[in-house]
């Protein structure tokens, strides 16, 4: 592939609706919160350019979903070719965070990835600046299940975990590096495979294959 | 022009305020629940109980306007504030009154449906003047910030320099959204540089109907919101096209769309739906929850924060509105989608409903607003928003179906997919573009939220007159705009950047552009003129209708055959050489294939498509 495609970095946020994924992506690629953020319909991405420690120029598009259910049969689309995925939750809602690990499978699903094992995660609790009492219960324990479930599967991975707050702009930044320095590696990765990918056409079909062979494991 | 005899544009809305409630808690009881009865009960002062608020109803003997009958059945005529007929009128202002009269007159006493039709939105329109004359009474209004935007809001057309004024003066627009917002590329200055121009041809566009309708025989008084329209026609065409008077579109809209029809059939039914998802809590109700503000949050009457700001800023008598956790919109639409995902269980909540019936709220009442998406989701655009979007898939196909006929240069950037291959016709269908991602939104949401309010508005206008073709044709402007403007030919023409790069800058304009298109009349001239190879809307709905009925079938077709060779008694490794089978493959393609044989009965309007291809190839012969 081109040098050019090396540094353009392309990264999905998946989440529940209403967990701060289109928050994050504007503190970190606008560095602003707005309390006015529409839910998000279809997909809507941004870019921002990014120099990593070894000097290493990236692009990094981040592409922001919708959070219900349904749309994630719209998601077959651009899924396709990431290279790092955001697996967002919501520090007071529970619920969103027992749903990352469908979120994980289902990205996995959709995107058709050669390399499930290896594909670079990293796992974002959002909205830390609200009030303790407003917060999951002993979500320290349950995060790390949570982490452990996730990894079930994962080469020896451990995904990243950042908690943030959009809002007060806590640790955005920092996440974000981590995720184009995952990203990047993986494109690197990709690129070595690309020789590999040869049978576009039959994804689709190749999915459902896929999810019945996991299934056996 | 006085408040009293305004329907107001946001009619309930407003009513926020409600103003008798809040500003004038102690106005008489009568008035008070008078004003809540409509445009939705919530608009009352909180203190008034839902049922006092929704069985006020003085025309209980109207068999079709039988929501409130139903609701007395429901919550016993002890919680019932009754108003005869006498003392309601009385309520009235004169105009009102004589309005009355007249309508009656010209309804005689017939029991068919138009007749029934007359009668309920007589009590629709009678309950709304009340509630905006009891809103602000004469004489008790304090000047502040807040009472002032919301007395500004009441104000109707046709618009006097002085009102348009009022306008320019105010953060807000017409309909109570922020003209600019953090969001929005629309700068105050360039909101209020073409207000001031939109205002005057609002004015005469109002005066256009008002003629219309006398034409017609139905009497329009000023300051009177009709709610008979004359039946469709030519003429009615083009009128609506050029834009429904602000204030009246509920009412049309709603006429237009067969909302009486719906209602009479079915009447008390929202009543009891409300009754039944009282305290109702699924998944459905989650995300609605989480989406109520996140619809409008740039619009006064559904963020409470814009209120409490502006109230901070009043008089001390306001303090009920800061108190208020939520505007009284925000409930109204929660019962709104509640009851609609209950209703329709195949659909249940679908994110972008909201925005759908956010917007519908701010015409009409609850309940018309419940059938208008249950008329647009059952008629209009059927299965966008169910469970498995199924909809959206076909219609998406549809558009680039259409596209690929239509606008043959935007089809050579959008066909491609992102590794540069060039997508072959016969794939459309099984590999959608991924800037379908962009467009599949503005079915969804209509272009709420893509498009300016005013252009949106005046897409709904034509939508709710000639249904869904009206989607495509709008789409297919937008597309050919985007495609045209000189900024999207600089980053866009370059014939050095990669293609991946160029389908991100296709698909990251095609997401902005929309914004910006402010000027209502530029989009629906170019949809409709045929001038410089647009005129799409010569694309006819029979066309739309067989388009989306052979990507459906084929959609079918494909999801069987894969199912069937998945379920087929096979090994893995069969299987995979079933499917990897390229006799397999080729059957897809056939099916898939966009042969004009396939395309039985579709009849493909090949004077715009020929116009199009000539001016792409010259365009292309020149460059």
């Amino acid at each position: 592939m081109s040098g050019k495609k090396k540094t353009l970095l392309k990264v999905i946020i998946l989440g529940d609706s209403g967990v701060g994924k289109t928050s994050l992506m504007q503190r970190f690629v606008d560095d602003k919160f707005s309390q006015q953020y529409k839910a998000t319909i279809g997909a809507d991405f941004l870019r921002k350019d990014l120099t990593l420690d070894n000097n290493k120029q990236v692009t990094l598009q981040i592409w922001d979903t919708a959070g219900q259910e349904r749309f994630q049969s719209l998601g077959v689309a651009f899924y396709r070719g990431a290279d790092c995925c955001i697996l967002c939750f919501d520090v007071t809602n529970e619920k969103s965070l027992n749903n990352l690990t469908s979120w994980k499978d289902e990205f996995l699903v959709q995107s058709n990835i050669s390399n499930p094992q290896d594909f670079p995660f990293i796992i974002i609790g959002n909205k830390i600046d609200v009030d303790d009492s407003k917060k999951i219960p002993s979500l320290q324990k349950k995060l790390n299940n949570i982490v452990n479930q996730l990894a079930v599967n994962a080469n020896g991975l451990t995904y990243p975990v950042f908690e943030t707050s959009a809002k007060d702009a806590i640790n955005v930044q920092a996440a974000f590096e981590v995720v184009a320095k995952m990203a990047l590696q993986q494109e690197e990765i990709n690129d070595a495979n690309a020789n590999d990918a040869s049978d576009d056409y039959n994804d689709a079909i190749n999915i459902h294959l896929e999810s019945e062979q996991r299934g056996c494991c | 022009m006085n408040v009293k005899s305004n329907g107001g544009l946001l009619h309930g809305t407003p009513s926020i305020t409600i103003a008798g409630g809040v500003a004038n808690s102690d106005s008489t009881t009568p008035d008070k629940s008078e004003a809540s009865l409509y445009p939705t009960p919530s608009f009352t002062h909180p203190d008034l109980s839902l049922s006092s608020q929704l069985c006020v109803n003085h025309q209980r003997n109207n068999s079709a306007y039988s929501a409130n009958v139903s609701l007395i059945d429901i919550y016993g005529a002890d919680s019932i504030i009754e108003l005869s007929p006498k003392k309601a009128q009385e309520t009235e202002t004169p105009m009102n009154a004589n309005i009355l009269d007249s309508l009656d007159t010209e309804e005689g006493d017939t029991t068919d449906e138009l007749s029934v039709q007359n009668k309920v939105s007589k009590s629709f329109s009678t309950n709304r003047t009340i509630s905006t004359s009891s809103i602000i009474p004469p004489g008790s209004v304090k000047s502040s910030d807040y009472e002032s935007e919301m007395k500004r809001m009441l104000l109707p057309y046709p618009m006097s320099i002085s009102k348009v004024q009022d306008i320019l003066n105010s953060e807000f627009d017409m309909y109570g959204f922020k003209k600019e917002t953090s969001l929005h590329v629309i700068s105050r200055q360039r909101y209020d540089s073409w207000f001031k121009d939109y205002s005057e041809y609002l004015n005469n566009r109002q005066k256009k109907w008002e003629l219309l309708m006398r034409a017609n025989g139905l009497s329009v008084r000023t300051g009177q919101i009709p709610t008979r329209f004359p039946p469709k026609s030519d003429k009615v065409k083009k009128m609506i096209r050029r834009g429904i008077p602000p204030e009246w579109r509920g009412n049309a809209w709603f006429f237009y769309a067969g909302g009486y029809e719906k209602l009479n059939k079915h009447t008390g039914i929202y009543a009891q739906i409300i009754e039944d998802t009282r305290g109702l809590n699924n998944k459905d109700t989650e995300v609605i929850e989480r989406d109520l503000n996140r619809t409008f949050p740039d619009n006064i009457l559904f963020n409470e924060m814009v209120v409490t700001k502006l109230s901070k800023t009043s008089s001390t008598s306001f303090t009920n509105v800061e108190n208020e956790s939520e505007t009284p919109m925000i409930q109204s639409l929660r019962r709104v989608l509640v009851a609609f995902s209950y209703y329709q269980p195949q659909i249940g909540y679908c994110q972008s409903l909201n925005f759908l019936a956010g917007m519908l709220l701010l015409f009409m009442d609850e309940e018309r607003a419940f059938w208008m998406l249950v008329i647009l989701t059952e008629r209009i655009i059927p299965n966008v928003h169910s469970k498995d979007l199924e909809g959206v898939h076909t219609d998406q196909g549809v558009l680039m179906l259409t596209v690929k006929e239509y606008i043959p240069s935007l089809w050579s950037i959008l066909g491609r997919t992102y590794d540069g291959e060039i997508l072959e016709k016969d794939k459309i269908l099984t590999r959608l573009p991924p800037v379908t991602l962009v467009t599949s939104s503005w079915f969804m949401s209509l272009f709420v939220g893509i498009l300016p309010i005013e252009t949106t508005l005046r897409v709904w206008d034509i939508l709710w007159y000639e249904g869904s073709k009206t989607v495509f044709r709008v789409s297919l402007t937008v597309c050919k705009m985007c495609l045209e403007d000189p900024d999207f030919q600089r980053t866009g023409s370059s014939s050095t950047m990669g293609v991946e790069t160029e389908q991100i800058e296709l698909f990251q304009f095609l997401q902005n552009y929309p914004k910006c298109l402010l000027d209502p009349n530029e989009v629906v001239d170019k949809c409709f003129k045929k001038i410089g190879g647009y005129g799409f809307g010569s694309i006819s709905q029979d066309e739309i209708n067989h388009c989306r009925d052979f990507v459906s079938k084929q959609r079918a077709k494909m999801k069987d055959r894969k199912l069937s060779a998945l379920n087929a008694e096979l090994t893995d490794e069969e299987r995979s050489i079933l499917l990897a089978n390229s006799n397999f493959d080729n059957e897809i393609h056939d099916v898939y294939g966009f042969h004009r044989s396939i395309m039985s009965g579709v009849v493909w309007n090949r004077n715009i498509s020929s116009k199009m291809k000539k001016k792409f190839s010259r365009k292309h012969s020149t460059d």
